[in-house]
């Protein structure tokens, strides 16, 4: 049983307290005290925007260690198939699964067919669905947390069916234990991965009481080692067949892509998928059925964890693509009858996780925003997190609560210095002071 | 206190108020009072049931100025019982109120309507997620609509 919580960490010897991080934050959870970088474990949604914002190395990402492996009699990895794009257009998926046998897993299981199997699926519940639209993906941990959080009324709009990762280890793990003769709790079921994300979706599941996951490696902690086995060679003559609908998850569009419906829209990057939440919080875009929605840039081949540039990351996929040629591996009648026995089901309700209003009580609420914009009016408005907070209608919504002072704002602060500096000389400081308020 | 009664007769001092300018054919900010007023509610602590319903009923009555008003004014009050909104707008306004309340009224076809399309003005969709809803409309002059949602006998405390 892995420990619950957050994937990412912030080194306190590492951090220098920049703000970078507290400035690119979705969903406003770090603050920076004394020149350290404090996550709030409430708001976080492991989205790894500071991983990637961070210069000092200072935020990581937690994932297994190699002594986890130990833990178990066979190990099984289960690469995102993000990983296919890592190496280069010419190196096949077929290769790297037989280099992460190289480098320490007994088994491995390809992820392509079982991403064509949501894909088919998806397009089942949507043709039975009733609404409300459109559906979003949860493929993305990040945006599910987002979604939980910051639009919790986009809950309902959840497409209600569980990632392919989460479906293939449980789909695996009693196989492996079959074959092999072994207790299930024998099997280590590892996710390499491509973010963050995934990582506190293996620790912290939403819609799943425990994850079907022992855990997870990151793709850049195993690249060296894969690149190297590949380079040794090997692995024609593994069988395996790679589901070409199924490779283009790794790229964002690819997942709609798969899709018989077409009635969809990709949306990726925290910017554009905020643009495209918040209207459909006010009504719109009912007319789409479905969304693919991704927190990083470019979908899983942007993700932190990765070592490929996105850009090239995209060749390499369509590349492959190319060359796997227009196959399907997957029945439809057999993602129908599994889909009607509730294989692909989200086996929980997912929560809100709603940011808390400024007060319980209406009427201090109330007292406290307009204390709050008060204060707004008084701060400089340029949300440089110079303060510590992320911007100044943040630091105005701390004050008003009691956590910061008006002088954490180092634009007040000088104000403050120069009026008292004015007011000693002149001896006419408390009309200065009112003066300058005013301005 | 019956809210009816305030709406008819003085209503008592809103705790808080706000207020909006809406031009006719803005579209670029279509939708932007509507989802502050929702970021107003959310720190007030409404109930996410109230701002679920008054968004989607600001958005519309947003969206009707926009499309076919030359200006309107948006007053958003919160008061111990309910949340009130009234639109007055200067514009062509509604010649047929009572066909306008039909629902569906609209040309649109039913799968259209069954995702909120098509269903003329959003008039019946606005009546439909308020508890209470006015409307007054000269031809010509401009139209006024007055709705309301009730607060829970708590008086919003959030995480409903």
């Amino acid at each position: 049983m892995i420990e619950r919580g957050h994937a990412v960490l912030i080194d306190p010897e590492k951090c220098i307290g920049c703000v970078a991080c507290c400035k690119v934050c979705p969903t406003k959870a770090i603050r920076v005290r004394d020149r350290l970088a404090v996550v709030n474990p409430e708001l976080c949604t492991d989205c790894g925007s500071c991983i990637l914002v961070c210069r000092y190395e200072a935020a990581t990402a937690r994932t297994s260690a190699v002594s986890d492996l130990k833990r178990f009699k066979h190990t099984v990895a289960v690469p995102s198939v993000t990983l296919y794009s890592q190496f280069g257009r010419d190196v096949t998926p077929v290769q790297v699964l037989h280099a992460l046998r190289q480098v320490g897993f007994d088994s491995h299981y390809d992820l392509s067919w079982m991403c064509e199997m949501v894909a088919g699926a998806t397009d089942a519940y949507l043709a039975e669905c009733k609404g409300p639209w459109p559906k979003i993906s949860v493929t993305c941990p990040a945006i599910v947390r987002l979604i939980q959080i910051r639009y919790p009324d986009l809950i309902a709009h959840m497409l209600p069916l569980e990632s392919p990762r989460e479906l293939a280890a449980k789909l695996l793990r009693p196989r492996l234990a079959a074959d092999l003769a072994l207790d299930p709790d024998d099997i280590g079921v590892f996710f390499i991965t491509p973010c963050s994300a995934i990582m506190n979706s293996i620790l912290s599941p939403v819609g799943l009481e425990q994850s079907y996951l022992d855990g997870a490696f990151s793709i850049a902690e195993l690249y060296g080692p894969l690149l190297a086995a590949i380079k040794r060679g090997g692995g024609s003559d593994l069988d395996a067949p790679i589901s070409l609908s199924g490779v283009l998850w790794a790229i964002g569009e690819g997942q709609i892509s798969g899709m018989r419906n077409t009635n969809t829209m990709a949306v990726r990057g925290l910017q554009d998928v905020e643009y495209v939440f918040d209207r459909i919080e006010a009504g719109k875009f009912q007319s789409v059925d479905f969304i693919e929605a991704f927190m990083c840039p470019d979908g899983c081949a942007g993700g932190q964890l990765t070592v490929e540039g996105r850009y090239a990351a995209r060749r390499n996929i369509q590349q492959i693509a190319r060359r796997l040629g227009n196959q399907e591996h997957v029945k439809e009648e057999k993602v129908r009858s599994l889909l009607r026995e509730h294989f692909f089901d989200l086996e929980g309700p997912v929560k809100a996780r709603a940011i808390q209003p400024l007060a319980r009580d209406l009427r201090q609420a109330i007292a406290l925003k307009r204390e709050k914009d008060a204060l707004l009016d008084r701060l400089p408005k340029k949300d440089c997190a110079a303060c510590g907070s992320p911007d100044c209608a943040t630091l105005a919504e701390e004050i008003a609560a009691g956590v910061a002072r008006i002088e954490d704002c180092p634009f007040v602060k000088i104000e403050m210095l120069e009026a008292e500096r004015a007011g000693a000389e002149t001896g006419a400081r408390a009309r200065k002071v009112r003066k300058e308020r005013n301005k | 206190m019956n809210p009816a009664a305030n709406q008819a007769g003085n209503p008592p001092e809103a705790l808080y108020a706000e207020s909006f300018t809406i031009r006719g054919n803005d579209y670029e900010h279509g939708g932007d009072a509507s989802a502050r007023i929702k970021a107003i509610m959310k720190e007030l602590g409404i109930p996410a049931d109230v701002i679920r319903r008054l968004s989607i009923a600001n958005f519309e009555a947003e969206m009707n100025v926009i499309m076919y008003a030359e200006e309107g004014r948006l007053e958003f009050q919160v008061f111990p019982d309910s949340v009130r909104v009234v639109f007055a707008d200067r514009g062509q306004g509604i010649p047929d109120i009572q066909q306008a309340m039909v629902e569906g009224f609209s040309t649109a076809t039913p799968a259209m309507r069954e995702r909120g399309f098509g269903a003329g003005l959003g008039l019946p969709n606005i009546k439909r997620n308020t508890d209470l809803f006015e409307i007054e409309s000269t031809p010509g002059v401009g139209t006024t609509l007055r709705y309301a949602v009730f607060l829970n006998d708590r008086g919003g405390v959030a995480g409903d």
